[in-house]
């Protein structure tokens, strides 16, 4: 198993804020890996540093082997790497399935839209068929026509996983899928992820609900104040020493409130 | 009074197809932008000076095409650095500034006076036949520039876009870049405002400062915010309404015996007038952008 | 030198007044109003209207401060607070509808002749041979007084307090008991009242007419912006140094550069100027040059 992701001794600082420290991680190619920790700790940060929304202090990123952190964000998201967001904010004036459709950013030249020959027209038409057979997938068929930010909370976590598989990526970042979905879903989730994971996708997720990490992820890594303080397998967690300390020293939030349909 | 209507035609062929570049520009590339009559105004004097150097007329054209490219990439080059209020004044600053030099560069652009005696097209035409066949060759280019937006928008280009425009964050991560995105789509925004500037020249058979002061920009926002940003077709109610209003005010003058300066007055504040009461009541327009519906 | 110096400080009296109540309400409306400039425009033509009517040129004057700080209220409610609802682009292309407007109205009332003040004619004052006219001496000192009692209300009432309170965090504000929609008028109608009596000083010192406000958008704007918009004094500061800029532009002899014996930058092009170093500030910082500007959320 090859090195995917590389993190080397990051830094972030937010004005008079550190937010993470030395921080090194390495996450191989095919692995789910979870991201834990308390609020504050520096989860998101860490996937904005990957996806190059946030610059680095100090430290490099290596994805593929090749350093990332310099480059511009969609030129990072070019390389095979998508995100989703906590709370995903949805275009208002596009249909779920049109903007599925916008999730893969090859193949948009201006000269090609307006000649609109043969080639660009079968482009489309795949396109049209591989964003209904992926909404179709997140039982998202139903709202296709619909305005993308009509839809509820959780619909529109699975309609960020079905824009990231739009194009097939190497690495995908979850910040906090479960949170707001529906508890009955929660194991569709587990099973989709899953089954995106057998198409070669290596998961990274940023979890509260413990139930979703033991089930899904082979191996945690604990950030707290910006540092990383465990790397190890979820059922380990509970003995070690630091993850309790870091846990227990502040209200432990274990699942978050339903969000209303 | 039918020429009257024929010119009538003609110059909401030609204010539609600059608005429709607005349309483009600000609607969909999310780029508000106070200075859009510049483009057309380039097109207008770039197409005068080579006419006048004797330049063939698709030769002009083409000038006036290069000249609003140009202007189109630094405009939105200048958008990198600056916020989008910041920006809308800065292009404000801008069409006024060309003005500017179109009224004092007279070597080039014939100062205050313009450049007139522009041979115009289709002269060896007899007169109804010479109007109608320009009103053919505006209402063409119009109908062209309209079936080739509705390309671009129901493109992949086209959707990017719109992703853009609401949601910049997400456009990154799908891996777009909005800087190539905005640049693109501000030239292809300025081209058909060009070439109705250009064509404007040739049917007045003059270009002078006027073309581009502040009140035209406004005019065109009229047109397009009276139709519903985003939307094409609002776009051309919106160019007949606008420029209908915009025609009778000459005709206050003839009737009325009211000074040029009243009648200049009253054609401003009805298209302000205009814009006024469509932003408070009727924000999308008379026609808004729908849904896209994919089969 | 002293002329330079003058110079200066007539064409900063004649921005000052406007950009700093434009980026006033900056800060508290959350979107570049472009109708300000016209505020002044109007302030100039009413306080003629009033010295027209018989009245004294102060009392016309404070009238039509009071009348423009009206309008600016009923403008604000009526229009731009609504229009904020759609956004500030909408907002900011509704404040050039008004603005085409008021020139409409002004237009076919007024006509475009540039028209004067009925002022005594008094000897200018001489200043070590430097000539100043009472006009030009009375916008520099109203100028500066003003600043001084808008600086007064702004850094030591309540008023100020509480509208620096809503500039720099909204909700806290609110939270704590200010009347965001009383403070809101009230720095409204001052800053219309500052529009209108810079505009009546400037036709004091140069003439009323229709483009008195469209004249002035850039500079403004471009002073507003360099001190930060939010940051009224940043705005002085920055309509000073707009005032400088262009001065020492149109002053200076390029000939030497040029190889020619006289060569002045001309004068259409001044506008240019400040434009350009507006342009040239942002890109370097871009939230003015005293980086205090209110942040839009």
């Amino acid at each position: 198993m090859t090195s995917l992701l590389e993190l080397d001794g990051i830094a972030i600082r937010y004005g008079g804020n550190t937010v993470l420290s030395g921080l090194t991680l390495s996450i191989d190619s095919g692995e789910i890996v979870g991201l834990l920790g308390p609020n504050g700790s520096g989860k998101s940060t860490v996937l904005n540093a990957v996806t190059g929304f946030t610059p680095l202090a100090s430290g490099s990123i290596r994805f593929d082997g090749r350093r990332i952190d310099p480059l511009a964000p969609h030129r990072i998201a070019q390389r095979g790497i998508r995100r989703t967001f906590q709370l995903p904010s949805m275009p208002t004036r596009m249909s779920v399935l049109e903007l599925t459709m916008a999730a893969s950013s090859e193949h948009h030249q201006l000269c090609a839209a307006l000649l609109r020959g043969r080639a660009t027209r079968r482009i489309e038409h795949a396109t049209h068929a591989r964003a209904s057979a992926l909404l179709e997938q997140l039982k998202l068929t139903a709202v296709a026509h619909l305005p993308a930010a009509s839809i509820s909370g959780g619909q529109k976590k699975l309609l960020s996983i079905a824009c990231a598989m739009m194009t097939e990526p190497k690495l995908l970042l979850l910040d906090e899928p479960t949170a707001g979905v529906h508890p009955n879903l929660r194991g569709e989730l587990i099973d989709e992820l899953r089954r995106i994971h057998g198409l070669g996708v290596t998961l990274v997720v940023i979890e509260h609900d413990m139930h979703f990490i033991r089930e899904l992820c082979e191996r945690c890594v604990v950030l707290d104040r910006g540092a990383a303080i465990a790397n190890c397998k979820p059922a380990e967690l509970d003995k070690n020493r630091r993850v309790l300390d870091a846990y227990l020293g502040r209200a432990h939030r274990t699942a978050r409130p339903l969000e209303a349909p | 009074m039918s020429s009257f209507l024929i010119h009538l035609l003609t110059l909401v062929c030609l204010y539609a197809m600059m608005a429709l570049g607005l349309n483009l520009q600000a609607g969909y590339a999310g780029m508000v932008n106070f200075g859009f009559i510049a483009f057309a105004g380039l097109g207008a004097y770039a197409a005068g000076i080579a006419s006048q150097l004797g330049w063939p007329l698709p030769a002009a054209l083409l000038l006036a095409l290069a000249a609003a490219a140009v202007l189109a990439v630094a405009t939105a080059r200048l958008g990198r650095q600056l916020s989008s209020d910041y920006w809308g004044i800065a292009t404000l600053a801008i069409a006024e500034i060309l003005r500017t030099v179109a009224l004092n560069e007279s070597w080039l652009t014939g100062g205050a006076q313009g450049i007139g005696g522009i041979r115009p097209l289709f002269a060896d035409l007899p007169s109804p036949w010479r109007d109608l066949a320009f009103l053919a060759l505006a209402a063409l280019c119009l109908a062209l520039v309209y079936g080739g937006y509705a390309r671009i928008i129901h493109s992949r280009f086209g959707r990017a876009l719109k992703v853009m425009r609401e949601e910049t964050s997400l456009a990154v991560c799908f891996g777009y870049d909005p800087v190539s995105l905005k640049m693109r789509a501000s030239v292809a925004a300025a081209l058909p405002a060009a070439l109705a500037g250009g064509l404007l020249t040739y049917y007045i058979s003059y270009v002078g400062p006027d073309v581009m002061v502040p009140s035209e920009t406004f005019a065109l926002w009229t047109i397009v915010m009276v139709g519903g940003l985003g939307s094409n077709l609002g776009v051309l109610l919106g160019g007949l309404l606008v420029q209908s209003v915009y025609s009778f005010a000459p005709f206050l003058k003839d009737w009325l015996g009211v000074s040029s300066d009243l009648a200049g007055a009253v054609r401003l504040g009805l298209v302000g007038l205009m814009l006024l009461a469509c932003l408070l009541w009727r924000p999308r327009g008379l026609l808004p952008e729908r849904l896209e519906a994919l089969s | 030198m002293l002329q330079f110096l003058l110079d200066v400080l007539i064409r900063t009296s004649d921005l000052l007044l406007v950009s700093v109540g434009l980026s006033t309400l900056y800060s508290l409306i959350r979107f570049p109003n472009v109708a300000h400039v016209q505020y002044a425009m109007l302030g100039a033509f009413l306080s003629l209207a009033g010295q027209r009517a018989g009245l004294p040129l102060g009392l016309a004057a404070a009238l039509s401060c009071v009348l423009v700080g009206c309008l600016a209220v009923l403008l604000n409610i009526f229009v731009f607070m609504r229009l904020l609802r759609s956004g500030s682009a909408v907002a900011m292309i509704g404040s050039l509808a008004v603005s085409l407007i008021a020139v409409a109205l002004v237009l076919s009332t007024a006509g475009s002749r540039p028209l004067q003040y009925t002022q005594d004619i008094s000897a200018p004052l001489t200043l070590d041979g430097v000539a100043v006219s009472s006009a030009q001496a009375g916008s520099i000192a109203c100028g500066a007084l003003t600043l001084l009692i808008f600086s007064v209300l702004l850094y030591r009432t309540n008023l100020g307090r509480s509208m620096r309170a809503l500039a720099s965090n909204r909700a806290l504000a609110l939270a704590s008991g200010i009347d965001a929609n009383r403070v809101t008028n009230l720095i409204t109608f001052a800053s219309g009242v500052l529009a209108a009596l810079g505009g009546t000083m400037l036709g004091l010192t140069e003439s009323v007419h229709v483009n008195l406000g469209n004249n002035l958008l850039i500079p403004v704007f471009s002073a507003a912006i360099l001190g930060g918009l939010g940051n009224p004094l940043g705005a002085a500061a920055g309509a000073l140094l707009i005032a400088l800029a262009e001065t020492l532009v149109i002053n200076v002899d390029f000939g030497s550069l040029v190889g020619r014996s006289m060569q002045f930058f001309p004068v259409a092009y001044v506008s240019a100027v400040s434009f350009l170093i507006l342009l040239v500030t942002l890109m370097v910082r871009p939230y003015g040059i005293f980086d205090r500007e209110v942040r839009r959320v």
